[in-house]
């Protein structure tokens, strides 16, 4: 309460000028100033158009308000997009990036997409780079069938046997060692 | 001009989100069927269809555990206190001499190797355990809740809350003929809920009226049955597809207490 009265005073203090009955750190003098004694509108000098040094702003900016005006089609483009946007179809990516097939949505397994049209697969690198784990997430459909054909897939590139760790509920297959690049072209070359 | 820039924008952001259809074909969407909550016995008033994406999602139970763990958390603030040895009354004056008694040294009666004295690392009360649970274990969390509710046949959508009549009895009657319950948990997409029903379900503990805003796992656990009305359904659906599906940057950023 006290700063506000505090601050009353000073706005009393600046247009009262000399004449006026306000001494300084008029807060402590309590009973002498009274705040209706001091003539000071309420006011929120905190606003713009509130502040007595601004007058007319009507005049000063003259606007009206047009209603689908043809430049608002300039702001839709500055705008952020509501969602991720939908995938264009072409002929190439400049990024490298494939889309996937309608086909593959026939094979008793599937992988789905992250939102943002990404393989979900992944490479897990922990104990100071010693463990090399690839990860392949989100998978419908049969699992096992998935996790048998991609065994076989990277025996037969790779010439050795490779461990995997299959985990149903949360839909995921693990492989000992570093297999993203063979399984991202396995991916795509299912149409995935 | 700036306001109606700002109408604009408004506008654009509440629009409802674009949903893509799933692209694996088994992913089917589940279909209800709309009840009734104006008679006892049970009408089939239409068929309503649920996204598979929010309601028949892998129920992943350890996701559950750690929203309800989350939930119990975040509000729990400890009181448990003990006094040091320094709080602890007396123990001022050195109980006997240093040396020449053939006894070991101490220096206080209150120090924690006496009997009555201070605890040393003991709890301290106003310890609060708030932390926050990722935003997609979140959002996983109400999905798999869902989707297991209406597994078990534990969901019902409802057309509408009106009830005839306000007397407890006939809530009672229409939960026991419909075999829900004993508790149940309401969910409507108002924060206003028909007088009929808040005045019957007033002296009932076990049902209980919540907008969709305060839908979380820890309630839907809590109760036997899940009851939506159609309007509930597809703000709930709309909203978390939504969030499935689009930039969630600003909610996965790290959460500071401060910047509410």
């Amino acid at each position: 309460m006290a700063t506000v009265w505090r601050s009353q005073c000073a706005f009393a203090r600046f247009f009262a000028g000399k004449t006026g009955l306000i001494l300084n750190n008029t807060a402590d003098l309590g009973s002498k100033v009274r705040p209706d004694s001091i003539s000071v509108s309420k006011r929120l000098y905190s606003n713009y158009g509130n502040s007595p040094f601004v007058r007319r702003i009507q005049e000063q900016y003259e606007f009206e308000v047009v209603k689908n005006p043809p430049e608002w089609s300039y702001v839709e483009r500055l705008l952020p997009f509501e969602g991720i946007p939908k995938v264009t179809p072409k002929e190439s990516y400049p990024s490298g990036w494939i889309p996937r097939k309608e086909e593959a949505s026939n094979l008793p397994y599937f992988l789905q997409r992250t939102k943002n049209e990404e393989l979900s697969i992944y490479l897990d690198i922990s104990c100071r780079g010693m463990r090399k784990i690839s990860k392949v997430k989100k998978i419908e459909g049969d699992i096992w069938l998935l996790n048998d054909e991609l065994k076989e897939y990277l025996k037969k590139r790779y010439n050795r046997y490779i461990e995997s760790r299959v985990h149903e509920l949360s839909k995921f297959i693990e492989f000992k060692g570093d297999y993203v690049n063979a399984l991202k072209e396995w991916a795509h070359s299912k149409g995935f | 001009m700036a306001s109606l820039l700002i109408n604009a924008l408004k506008k654009i952001h509440i629009s409802t989100p674009q949903i893509r259809s799933s692209f694996f074909s088994s992913s089917a969407p589940r279909e209800v069927w709309i009840e009734n909550m104006d008679t006892v016995e049970e009408k089939k008033l239409g068929l309503f269809e649920l996204h598979p994406l929010v309601y028949a999602a892998t129920p992943r139970i350890d996701i559950i555990q750690r929203n309800v763990t989350w939930q119990r958390k975040f509000r729990w603030v400890s009181w448990a206190h003990t006094k040091t040895r320094a709080e602890v009354r007396g123990g001022g004056k050195k109980p006997w001499p240093q040396k020449g008694l053939g006894r070991a040294r101490h220096g206080s009666i209150r120090s924690p190797l006496f009997r009555g004295g201070g605890v040393a690392h003991g709890p301290r009360a106003g310890k609060t355990h708030f932390f926050m649970l990722p935003f997609h274990l979140r959002i996983h969390g109400l999905t798999s809740t869902l989707s297991a509710k209406l597994a078990q046949d534990d969901l019902h959508v409802v057309k509408d809350l009106e009830l005839p009549s306000d007397e407890p009895e006939y809530l009672i009657d229409l939960i026991e003929s419909r075999n829900w319950g004993p508790s149940v948990l309401i969910v409507d997409d108002t924060d206003y809920a028909p007088r009929n029903l808040t005045v019957a379900s007033d002296s009932l503990p076990h049902v209980n009226i919540m907008p969709v805003y305060g839908l979380n796992v820890y309630s839907m656990l809590k109760h036997d049955t899940l009851i939506l009305t159609q309007s509930a359904a597809e703000k709930i659906e709309g909203r978390i597809l939504h969030l499935l599906h689009s930039d969630t940057k600003k909610q996965q950023a790290e959460f500071k207490l401060d910047q509410v």
